[in-house]
């Protein structure tokens, strides 16, 4: 019977491979990537994801006592499920997005991205890997692209590999090797691209600091400042459009009234007499006082504080293009000095210091020259040779306001601000050091999983990455 | 020639088919004793034509004409006796005592060997030779049931389908038959009506929010059962493999009325109302109010106040205490509780039904044209929904050997505003708002003002949302063919039609400016554009080829083409306020497009080879060129092999007790192909960035290599019909094996996609179908017919990928998650589970409430072990009074709701332990105060010592909310699903007032459970009808009970 019906249908079959082939031609997308498109797209995508909702407004931001949630605190009292888009956004938009178009970027012929291009896309990818392993530890990375399956490796192993790739991405770039067009934030400019893979491997190298002091201190030997963000103007930060492309916290108060600035910073930049609490903080409508909310409080303790008696971040954050930092010239300065303070370096560590709160207040227009002395000549502002972590802490962690995921990684590996969990946080007292493997991990990637969370400990919130000892 | 070996062959059989022997021995009659009547139906009193009249003591023999009417004369003296036989009704004797008109009523045979059935491709065959079970439902049942989706109505009526439906009664409903074949296809049959294939998406756009904020209905929803003259259902790729690749998860074939038989004017028309109120809707408590803590009292309902942005009932006890409310202007007025507040929203539900239909037809030509308009308003307030179907059903013999004919229906669906679904979010959700509640809230007062709220963090006033918050549908759809028959020669014929079917569907969604949550307020436009067209070409040929052996054959061509466009476009932000108009956008618009065609050449054919009329074989054969496949693999055979044997005739066991008996079984394979677009890996455009395109991974990568999925199933079965077809059996096992399955595999984000597309995967599905029919009593003018069916099916997902990767396939993750894990059932339940001891004791932590493991697990099954139904219909003379009870035993559901209503505390679940008189313990909480409200949570802690801490009933309620396990409940159900009854008038009545019948019909639907665990839900619910959202529950609205009544009259 099979002849006779082929029979009948083989005409069709002759004639019409080309019309069937025409008919699947998919009208929606294009099977043909550009490597300037994607470059633009990852700059963007990065940016929203960034110093977005999830992973910063309601997880970093929280974590690091920046912002507390007025209405709806479940994620400011740690109530999270392995499933919740506020740990997982990382994941899935890091790997499935970002890695994925910056692959394709580095995979392209040299006719179709040149070198500067896989430089970009390969600093791009180390930032992205970066993330990931600070928030989730050991990670997928040397197989990602590769299989269904990809192993985690070790954070050790992430960070050393992050260290290599990006001096070979820095070597990659060269004005001469051809232009850039996609390139929102630096707008092509190869050396600005070329600091900036500096400045991360100088990031990653504090990273390893309390483990692998010989490979820290190497690294940063071995960076020249000179080839380091060297300005504000230098800052690696994305500048967001009007709405609907705006800054994803502008977003989120556009419908949406949840957040006031914490009551654990702004109680600080108070003590401190601090001149960013006005650019951090807005009046509450009912008083003439900044009053910060409380963090992790129970749902009717935090609005009983009053959504008109409490203060909303400040109006700079919440413009519409308000800038997503990523790397401030600030942070550069603020690693310089721990990079003195540990002797990976010669120089003064008290200089930088200084220089690096010069920049944050310069960074959020505060440029008086007197106001700045007579701040950074406080005795609660000044530099604290004894003990490093805290001076440098406690300023990263103001200077960081708004930019959730650095500093929640910073203050678990300086340990300071010593900051308390709010009172109806379900982590036994303790802040969350980690995000949960989204939940998925388990049904799609089990066994390596598994794996990870018997070489790195318990999938909790609680359970101590790798780079943080104390 | 060929009749009269027919005749021989019959001959020798002796008591078979004795209407033909009959028809031979008339011809030649001659007489002088002129006889005159009509034959109708038994039970529908339509007129019978092509009945066989015999005098039975002489051989004069006639037919009876298109009216059902006879005119003989015999030799014979009067009284005359004459025997009167017709396929598929019981034959009768009649004497016959003068020349007046006679009116014979045939009833209809139940198994009777002759019974004719619809098989794939509209091709009739004897029920006998059939190697398969199909089974069939009678218009007239569907049309009682006065359901607006007609796969509601076919809820416990055939074995091995099982129906869920989603969001009161005007949403989409999903129909399964014999367990999901497909890991990530639909699972849903194809539907034909009258040689048609016609689409049953529930079209939602990808990726949009306000797209899935209404539970649009599916497709077939558009038909109108009024119009449906028999429904038959083929359950599988053994029935089914010829109508090709969407033939493994059945065929629902619907022939709709036409004008053949027609009596009188041939006018019938048809009123009916049904009344709907809601039957589902939760208890709530009714002892505490809104608020936080015990505290609450209300300034701006957004946290100006004490607690009164709280959208929970865990407030002060409704006492009649003071307190200042939404209503009453900061003065303190009585905190009571309003019981039916949340009741008291829904309305009565009205559905009106005007239909009236001409049918005629005479030697040459028969046509039916029908039109329905129903308007049905919702039991959520401002719902309304209309249809209006104009149909027509034509044939003409325009030559002897050449028959045309054309079928038509236009439906336009015009619904000014659906009830908000579950995902209607803050702006449109029904339920949402009442789950998250104040349970002081006075209703009545909401209605006085729009404007008011009781709560402005997270809602506008439910009123507000209704009125105001509209989604509006248009769905304009045309189903029609033109076809032909030229009979080339004797046993030789020759069939052609081509039809299609297209509609346009509308979707407008307003917010209003001012909305809590969209305070600019939005307007959204989503439109689509579906057609699928059929052109098929069959030639045929039957013959005898010896006296014991027949056969058909049959070949054909079909070409098919899929069209389905959408088009979404959305002001995020309007301008001027109230203004619903695209370009009234403040910021720029969201839109986007997405088209899709896909083409299928198959050509295909069978055979049948009957010996002595009581063994057949039967194979098929099909093969397809998709468009989805690429060239290499786009050309795919798959075969058929089905056989049946009539055990009573083969083994001479008719008589006494047992009339018939058949044995049948079947191999069948069917092949399927991709979605458009599934080869090549392509990248998605964003909206530019400052003059610069964005262009980023779909996230899934496609397949070049992709070859077609195939379904094989096995099929054995036995049929018998007792003691004069007062009790039949049918009984069927299957065994279907889905293999080389096409999977859009969601993989590790860390794979580089979050979707990769494999051709792999391994389902089977196995069961069993047993449908019982009785009729226990039966006399002159009472009889009771009983009818049973039964299904099982088990389900198992044998692997995902080749190599083993991959466990678990995420169907659906609405938020647990719905997946198909290697070696487990269908359709599991996954997600977070409590933290356990190995004793089972519930783990909690130091402040005493409970753990979640870390790692999910299965928590269930959404697939029921069994289902089955029991109808009885009692007729009484005129009068029919019938009963439906279906049940579905086994499956779990996950409700979204429960979480929401006991996390909020309107539960009545969450008094126990709220105060002492509730069973609280005393204690003195964290801020020293006593209260008196302490419970604890019944586990253990890490060091296995019993849990002692006393938890606030609040944070007790609180505490599993993320906790998966925790909201899981049982989805067994027995419903007594129909209660029918209803009175047709003597024609002798009726006759007089120029009628030719006159039946009035009241009909109760889903009158009550008879069984549930799951009391605040209608366990049958489900979130829409793909896969992905069976098992899960959340927000959904209330299902109803429905009054019908119908009065159906014929001119």
């Amino acid at each position: 019977m099979r002849n006779i019906i082929l029979i009948f249908v083989a005409l069709a079959a002759f004639s019409c491979t080309d019309q069937l082939n025409e008919i699947n031609a998919n009208p929606n997308a294009t099977e043909k990537p550009q490597a300037a498109y994607l470059l633009t797209g990852v700059e963007k995508q990065g940016a929203d994801l960034y110093w977005g909702t999830y992973y910063n407004l309601s997880s970093t931001l929280l974590f690091v006592q920046h912002w507390a949630r007025i209405q709806y605190p479940e994620p400011d009292r740690y109530e999270f499920s392995n499933t919740s888009a506020e740990l997982t956004t990382l994941w899935n938009t890091g790997y499935a997005t970002l890695v994925t178009d910056l692959n394709t970027i580095i995979a392209f012929p040299n006719e179709e991205a040149n070198s500067n291009y896989k430089g970009i896309a390969q600093i791009l990818r180390s930032w992205v890997f970066l993330l990931l392993t600070d928030t989730y530890g050991d990670i997928p990375y040397s197989e990602v692209g590769k299989t269904l399956v990809p192993k985690y490796d070790k954070q050790q192993d992430v960070y050393t590999g992050l260290l290599d790739e990006l001096s070979q991405a820095a070597a990659l770039l060269d004005a001469s090797n051809g232009s850039i067009s996609g390139d929102v934030i630096y707008k092509g400019d190869v050396a600005k691209w070329g600091k900036l893979a500096h400045s991360l491997r100088l990031r990653i190298a504090l990273r390893i600091a309390d483990r692998d002091d010989n490979l820290a201190k190497q690294t940063i030997a071995s960076l020249n400042v000179a080839d380091l963000i060297a300005s504000n103007d230098e800052t690696f930060q994305f500048t967001f459009g009007s709405s609907p492309q705006h800054n994803p916290q502008s977003a989120h108060f556009d419908t949406r009234d949840d957040y006031r600035i914490s009551k654990t910073i702004v109680d600080k930049l108070i003590t401190l007499n601090d001149p960013r609490l006005p650019v951090y903080a807005q009046l509450p409508s009912d008083t003439s006082v900044y009053i910060g909310a409380g963090n992790g409080l129970s749902n009717s303790a935090a609005q009983n504080q009053g959504l008109s008696k409490t203060s909303l971040p400040g109006a700079y954050f919440l413009q519409p293009n308000a800038p997503a930092v990523i790397y401030s010239y600030s942070e550069v300065l603020f690693n310089l000095a721990e990079a003195v303070a540990r002797t990976y370096i010669s120089g003064n560590a008290e200089d930088y210091y200084k220089q690096a709160i010069t920049a944050s207040l310069n960074q959020f227009k505060i440029t008086n020259a007197t106001d700045i002395n007579t701040y950074l000549a406080q005795p609660s502002v000044q530099y604290d040779a004894a003990n490093y972590k805290r001076a440098i802490g406690e300023q990263k962690w103001i200077a960081l306001f708004g930019q959730g995921p650095e500093a929640f990684t910073e203050l678990r590996r300086l340990d300071y601000p010593q900051l308390t969990a709010g009172p109806a946080s379900v982590l036994e007292g303790k802040i969350p050091v980690r995000f949960f493997y989204p939940g998925t991990e388990q049904s799609l990637n089990k066994d390596n999983h598994a794996a990870a969370v018997a070489s790195q400990g318990v999938d909790l919130l609680t359970t101590k990455l790798w780079f943080d000892v104390n | 020639m060929r009749m009269k070996k027919t005749v021989q062959s019959i001959l020798s059989k002796k008591t078979f088919c004795s209407f033909v022997i009959i028809f031979t021995l008339s011809i030649g009659a001659y007489g002088q004793t002129p006889l005159k009547g009509n034959v109708i139906d038994d039970a529908t009193g339509e007129p019978l034509s092509g009945v066989s009249i015999q005098v039975k003591q002489g051989k004069e023999s006639t037919y009876t004409n298109s009216k059902g009417e006879f005119v003989l004369t015999t030799a014979q003296p009067l009284p005359v006796e004459l025997k009167i036989n017709h396929i598929g009704y019981k034959p009768v004797e009649i004497t016959v005592n003068d020349n007046n008109h006679v009116t014979v009523a045939l009833e209809e045979a139940v198994n009777n060997l002759n019974e004719v059935v619809v098989a794939a491709l509209g091709i009739t065959r004897e029920k006998k030779s059939l190697g398969y079970a199909t089974q069939k439902v009678k218009g007239d049942e569907l049309t009682a049931s006065k359901e607006t989706n007609i796969v509601n109505a076919l809820a416990g009526r055939i074995a091995g389908v099982r129906t869920t439906n989603s969001q009161g009664d005007m949403g989409s409903a999903r129909i399964v038959i014999r367990g999901e074949t497909s890991i990530a296809g639909n699972n849903q049959p194809l539907f034909v009506i009258d040689g048609v294939p016609v689409d049953n998406s529930q079209l939602t756009a990808p990726n949009v929010g306000g797209g899935q904020s209404r539970d649009f209905k599916n497709a077939i929803a558009d038909l109108n059962p009024e119009d449906i003259a028999s429904l038959n259902v083929l359950k599988g790729p053994n029935a089914a493999a010829l109508y090709g690749s969407r033939a493994a998860h059945g065929v629902v074939l619907i022939t709709t009325k036409s004008g053949k038989n027609k009596q009188g004017l041939g006018i019938t028309a048809n009123i009916g109302l049904t009344l709907a109120n809601v039957a589902t809707l939760t208890d709530f408590q009714d002892v505490f109010g809104q608020g936080e803590n015990g505290e609450f009292s209300y300034v701006d309902g957004k946290g100006g106040g004490v607690n009164d942005g709280a959208d929970e009932s865990w407030g002060p006890k409704l006492d009649g205490r003071l307190i200042p409310q939404f209503h009453s202007n900061g003065v303190p007025v009585p905190f009571v509780a309003h019981p039916n507040n949340v009741k008291d929203f829904f309305e009565t539900g009205i559905t009106n039904d005007y239909g009236v239909a001409i049918a005629g037809s005479d030697e040459k030509y028969d046509f039916r044209l029908g039109a329905n308009h129903q308007k049905q308003t919702g039991t959520v307030p401002n719902t309304e929904v209309n249809k209006t179907n104009l149909t027509l059903h034509s044939d003409y013999q325009i030559h002897k050997r050449i028959k045309v004919g054309a079928n038509a229906n236009y439906i336009v669906t015009d619904a000014p505003n659906l009830p908000g679904g579950s995902y209607g979010q803050r702006a449109a959700g029904v339920m949402l708002q009442f789950l998250w509640f104040g349970r002081q809230v006075d209703m009545a007062e909401l209605k006085k003002d729009y404007t008011r709220n009781w709560n402005n963090s997270y809602y506008s006033n439910p009123y507000w949302r209704a009125y105001y918050n509209t989604t509006s549908q248009d769905r304009n759809r045309f189903i029609g063919d033109v076809h032909f028959d030229i009979s080339i020669a004797e046993g030789l014929n020759f069939k052609f039609r081509s039809g299609t079917d297209y509609y346009n569907d509308r979707r407008k969604y307003k917010i209003k400016t001012g909305t809590n949550g969209t305070p600019d307020g939005s307007y959204t436009e989503d439109a689509y554009t579906i057609s699928e067209s059929n052109t098929e070409a069959l030639l045929s040929y039957t013959k005898k080829l010896a006296d014991d052996i027949s056969f058909d054959i049959l070949g054909g061509f079909n070409v098919r083409n899929n069209s389905y466009a959408n088009n979404y476009q959305r002001a995020p932000k309007l301008a001027a306020p109230d203004l619903f108009t695209l370009s009234n956008s403040k910021d720029p618009l969201e839109s986007s497009n997405y088209y899709s065609r896909l083409r299928v050449y198959s050509g295909f054919a069978s055979a049948q080879v009957g010996y002595k009329d009581y063994a057949y074989l039967n194979l098929t054969g099909r093969n397809d060129i998709s468009s989805t496949l690429p060239a290499q693999n786009r050309s795919y055979f798959y075969p058929s092999i089905t056989g049946s044997i009539i055990l009573s005739q083969l083994l001479g066991l008719q008589g006494g007790v047992l009339d018939y008996a058949k044995i049948r079984g079947g191999w069948a394979e069917v092949g399927n192909d991709a979605e458009p677009y599934q080869l090549a890996t392509v990248y998605n455009i964003q909206t530019a960035f400052d003059g610069n395109p964005i262009q980023t991974s779909s996230k899934t990568k496609n397949n070049p290599d992709i070859k077609a999925e195939k379904t094989k199933s096995t099929e054995i079965g036995f049929e018998a019909a007792l003691f004069g077809n007062r009790a039949s059996i049918d009984i069927a096992l299957y065994n279907a094996n889905s293999i080389d399955q096409i999977l859009k595999v969601q993989t590790s984000a860390a794979s580089g996609y979050d979707y990769q597309l494999i051709n792999a995967g391994k389902i089977n599905n196995k069961g069993i179908e047993i449908q019982l029919g009785v009729v226990p009593v039966k006399t002159s003018k009472f009889k009771w017919n009983l009818d049973l069916n039964y299904a099982v099916n088990r389900s198992k997902v044998v692997e995902l990928d080749k190599e083993g990767l991959l466990q678990r396939y995420v169907i659906g993750a609405p938020s647990v998650q719905i997946v198909a894990a290697v070696g487990e059932k269908y359709g599991a339940i996954f997600g977070t589970a409590y933290k356990r001891d190995a004793q089972g004791n519930i783990i909690v932590d130091n402040n005493g409430r409970p753990k979640a493991a870390a790692e999910n697990t299965i928590l269930g099954y959404y697939t029921p072990e069994w289902a089955g139904a029991i109808s009885n219909t009692f007729t009484y003379k005129r009068i029919s009074l019938s009963a439906l009870i279906d049940a579905s035993i086994g499956g779990s559901i996950y409700s979204g709701s429960a979480q929401t209503g006991y996390y909020a505390g309107v539960y009545p679940g969450t008094l126990p332990g709220r105060d002492a008189e509730h069973g609280g313990l005393t204690f003195t909480d964290a801020n020293g105060k006593t209260r008196d409200d302490g419970i604890i949570f019944d586990g253990v802690k890490e060091d296995g010592s019993k849990n002692t801490t006393i938890l606030s009933a609040e944070d007790y309620y609180k505490s599993s909310y993320s906790i998966n396990e925790a909201y899981i409940y049982d989805a067994s159900y027995v419903k007594l699903r129909e209660i029918a009854l209803s009175y047709s008038f003597s024609k002798k009545t009726i006759k007089k007032i120029g009628l030719e019948g006159l039946t009035l019909s009241a009909i109760v639907r889903n009158v009550a459970f008879l069984y549930r665990t799951a009391k605040h839900i209608d366990p049958e619910a489900a979130l829409n009808t793909s896969n992905g959202a069976q098992g899960y529950e959340v927000l959904s609205l209330p299902t109803t009970r429905s009054f019908g009544f119908n009065v159906n009259i014929k001119f």
